[in-house]
């Protein structure tokens, strides 16, 4: 990769008139990108997916030069080693705002209306433009801009270059979640609880450290692996927190393995408490809200749910489910299956065909990810749509949660906080004839694949949490009850 | 945890006479406890009879009286009589009298506001002081004081519960000292219903020199068109104008706000109250006025009710026959005497303690229960 260099050399040379000030905005976005990409430089070596990337990434620059004979310039970008580079090599005037990726398509219409085609005209800069720059996104960078500061790293999806402290289960846990075997707030948060107390258990003290501060550090890396496959949920936030202030406490002059073992107490305890009991407390009050006769309205899955419906059917209530659900990961499959299996009505749809199932349904029951602390609903892409229909409806629209997903934050909009995922999951991955399949290679073309959205607060009626129910205005009062019990 | 789900109906199901178990432990024998089990069994006979007696008439002996303080103040004198000497007994014939006379009316919803936070007041003061008392276990097998003692938390315990009474009812006057400010010159208040708390509240008003008109929309499903004896009577300083419900839309023009009082106050804010209590709100939101419910806090209940029928109301009764007079007097209208008011249809809330928003109402309860 020693052609990194010289290419920007030279494209600072072809901007003639502010050679510095382009090397100026390319080092200072740099140093704004590096925060981000805090793995890569705990990372020295690339993994698998990267130099994969980085060829493919090589390969797509070769074709698209071979394509632009017109270009002025010899060489065309080089792609560079992380993607927030890329953002910054096709375009020279950074400073513009507006000129930002969200506005490539602007540009590029602006751009073809114009006298001379082949020159990037910056939009309101003072500055003379360059005059011999391409534009020439020949190589285009397929994050999509708005979500740039989602992307992070790329999601782990070996084991490889993991540390050699990770724990065999924990690295194992990883990957399942990076593959969504494990999948789901509640899943997740309980397999890493359990995956904690085999590392608690196979854990000891080195010498000249005390338990409470070096296991600390030593789960620190093993959350850090497990960040690197996918990021935390806010249930494993919360339990996290609860666990290092818990061994925080531990009295340092207690023997290591009483200490161990009451960690491990501990977190049982806190998956019984927090999780499997505050799951069978809103099973059963959520039941009360189902009355003979109902439809109910699902998306997606949610143990939880699952298991209300399931209760409302020990406890006699006759109704039916529709189960909406939607790509790529159609986990409202196996909610839909569970359910028929049980005896239930249930009618499966995919979310585009949600206004028309609404009129058949007399209440819509949704899980949570997270619910933040302006009341908003901070769940699987899709239900945020589910649950504005139901309003349109005036159906009532009921949230199962359980307190540990309760998040202090607070989010105005599904942008700042979410999760990307890898964009080939919306691929459909046994045809191989889909036009998307070659999308990597198509200029102009980006794919995103957000994990979550966010449901405003006005279109949730009632959030039931093993507290009682309660209007999702008083979701922080309950979450600082919580944190302090 | 199981506590935490669903406090309300905790202690329910306990029938009061059945000796406790836990109390199997101590050194009385069988036959001690088959007599107190009859002896009980006869109070309980008695009293069962008398609980609901007393609940209506203390509602009657006081025009003023709400129905939450008045099942507050009957359980008191229950418990002021009855011969229990265990706590968990204590609430365990708590609850059944509760339930007794939750079920002697139409409408409990009112009622039980009362009465759960006077058990949830008696469980978390029972709580609070000396953590030696409630001596179900090895407490009586000490000896002879500690009967003694639990005649003393019996003591605490009445005349806690009195206090709580006592400031149920000091609330009123704080609501209309907090709600007459609401209420400048020249205004013009709609009202309905018979709510004496809206009553102290234009009292409160007329005797600090206001002058506002009043509009009062009438029941039309009663015979009499006159005004409740809790709201003052048309005066000089008052010019009143009597309303039916059919007028409200065209007459809310010239209203400048709309308030009302309150059965309950459910967990998402929304209000209990009167039939046609809801179509007011929804007229008043449709014409912009606000609405402002006075009730006191004591009316807070946990329940949370999702559409009119989670109210206890029964589907629309239809008729296939023309004849006349069906309407009025069937057992299903008493029972419909009540609608919920969303939360989006009010403007705050006014109690004793200030003046709140319809959100803050489920902060307010879980304060209370946690």
């Amino acid at each position: 990769m020693n052609t990194e260099v010289p290419p920007m050399g030279q494209e600072n040379a072809a901007a003639g008139s502010t050679p510095e000030k382009v090397k100026e905005t390319i080092s200072s976005s740099k140093a704004k990108g590096t925060p981000k990409l805090g793995e890569d430089l705990k990372e020295p070596e690339l993994s698998k997916a990267e130099l994969k990337k980085r060829s493919k990434a090589e390969k797509a620059a070769r074709r698209a030069k071979e394509k632009q004979e017109k270009a002025t310039i010899g060489q065309p970008d080089v792609p560079n080693h992380t993607q927030q580079d890329q953002t910054i090599a096709p375009e020279p005037n950074m400073r513009n705002p507006a000129s930002g990726a969200p506005g490539t398509k602007q540009q590029k219409r602006r751009r073809s209306s114009t006298a001379n085609p082949q020159r990037q005209i910056p939009i309101r800069t003072l500055e003379p433009p360059a005059p011999t720059v391409t534009p020439a996104p020949k190589k285009d960078n397929k994050n999509v801009a708005l979500f740039s500061h989602l992307y992070g790293h790329s999601r782990r999806s070996t084991m490889a270059g993991a540390g050699k402290d990770i724990h065999p289960a924990v690295a194992v846990l990883g990957l399942k979640m990076s593959h969504y075997i494990i999948c789901g707030s509640n899943a997740r948060c309980v397999a890493m609880l359990l995956a904690f107390i085999r590392v608690i258990e196979s854990y000891s003290t080195p010498p000249g450290n005390s338990l409470p501060r070096h296991l600390t550090t030593h789960l620190s890396s093993q959350i850090e692996y497990l960040v690197s496959c996918r990021p935390l949920s806010v249930s494993m936030g919360n339990a996290i927190r609860w666990l290092k202030v818990k061994i925080s406490e531990v009295d340092p002059d207690k023997p290591e393995e009483n200490a161990k073992q009451d960690l491990c107490e501990g977190i049982d305890g806190f998956i019984q408490e927090r999780i499997t009991v505050a799951g069978q407390a809103i099973a059963t009050s959520a039941t009360e809200r189902i009355q003979d006769g109902d439809v109910i309205l699902t998306f997606a899955k949610s143990s939880t749910i699952h298991q209300t419906l399931e209760k409302a059917l020990h406890h006699g209530k006759r109704f039916k489910v529709i189960v909406a659900d939607s790509r790529p990961l159609f986990e409202g499959k196996a909610l839909a299956r569970q359910l028929a299996n049980l005896g239930i009505q249930v009618q499966y749809c995919l979310l585009h065909a949600i206004s028309h199932v609404i009129k058949e349904a007399t209440k819509v029951l949704l899980g949570a990810h997270a619910m933040t602390s302006n009341g908003r609903l901070y769940s699987r892409c899709g239900t945020a749509l589910v649950a504005m229909t139901a309003k349109e409806a005036h159906l009532p629209v009921i949230i199962c949660c359980e307190s540990v997903k309760f998040s202090d934050r607070v989010a105005l909009d599904s942008i700042v906080l979410n999760e990307v995922a890898p964009p080939d999951e919306l691929l459909d991955s046994d045809e191989a004839g889909s036009p998307l399949s070659q999308w990597k290679d198509t200029p102009n073309l980006q794919l995103l694949n957000l994990m979550y959205d966010l449901t405003p607060a006005d279109y949730i009626n009632m959030v039931i949490t093993e507290y009682g129910s309660l209007p999702p205005s008083s979701v922080p009062v309950v979450h600082s009850l919580s944190m302090n019990t | 945890m199981t506590e935490l789900v669903a406090p309300s109906s905790i202690n329910l199901s306990t029938p009061p006479s059945t000796p406790k178990p836990d109390s199997q432990s101590d050194g009385k024998s069988d036959f001690e406890y088959s007599t107190f089990a009859i002896t009980s069994l006869k109070l309980l006979l008695m009293v069962l009879a008398s609980i609901v007696s007393t609940y209506h008439s203390l509602l009657s002996s006081d025009p003023l009286l709400t129905m939450p303080v008045a099942a507050i103040e009957s359980l008191i004198l229950l418990l002021s009589h009855s011969p229990s000497s265990t706590i968990s007994e204590t609430l365990s014939l708590l609850a059944h009298y509760t339930s007794i006379l939750k079920s002697s009316v139409a409408n409990p919803i009112a009622l039980s506001a009362g009465t759960d936070l006077f058990q949830r007041y008696l469980i978390s003061s029972l709580q609070s002081p000396q953590p030696t008392y409630p001596g179900n276990r090895g407490g009586r097998a000490r000896g002879g004081d500690t009967t003694d003692d639990f005649q003393a938390i019996r003591h605490h315990l009445i005349s806690n519960g009195r206090l709580f009474a006592a400031r149920a009812k000091e609330a009123r006057s704080q609501i209309a000292h907090v709600a007459r400010q609401f209420i400048g010159d020249g205004t013009t208040v709609l009202t309905y219903g018979s709510s004496r708390v809206v009553g102290a509240v234009l009292d409160a008003a007329l005797k600090s020199d206001t002058c506002f008109k009043l509009v009062y929309v009438c029941d039309t499903t009663t015979t009499s068109t006159d005004m409740p004896p809790t709201l003052p009577s048309p005066s000089r300083e008052l010019p009143i104008a009597i309303i039916p419900p059919s007028a409200v839309a065209h007459a809310l023009s010239q209203v400048s706000m709309v308030m009302l009082g309150a059965e309950g106050v459910v967990e998402n804010g929304g209000i209990i109250s009167g039939m046609g209590t809801y179509q007011l709100g929804v007229l008043a939101k449709a014409a912009g006025k606000p609405v402002y419910v006075c009730a006191e806090s004591h009316k807070f209940v946990r329940i949370f009710p999702l559409s009119q029928a989670d109210v206890g109301g029964v589907g629309l009764q239809f008729s296939e026959s023309a004849a006349k007079g069906q309407r009025k007097g069937s057992e299903t209208d008493e029972k419909r005497r009540i609608d919920y008011t969303p939360p989006e249809l009010i403007t705050a809330l006014i109690t004793e303690s200030g003046v709140h928003t319809p959100e803050s109402v489920s902060e307010e309860l879980i304060k209370i229960w946690y």
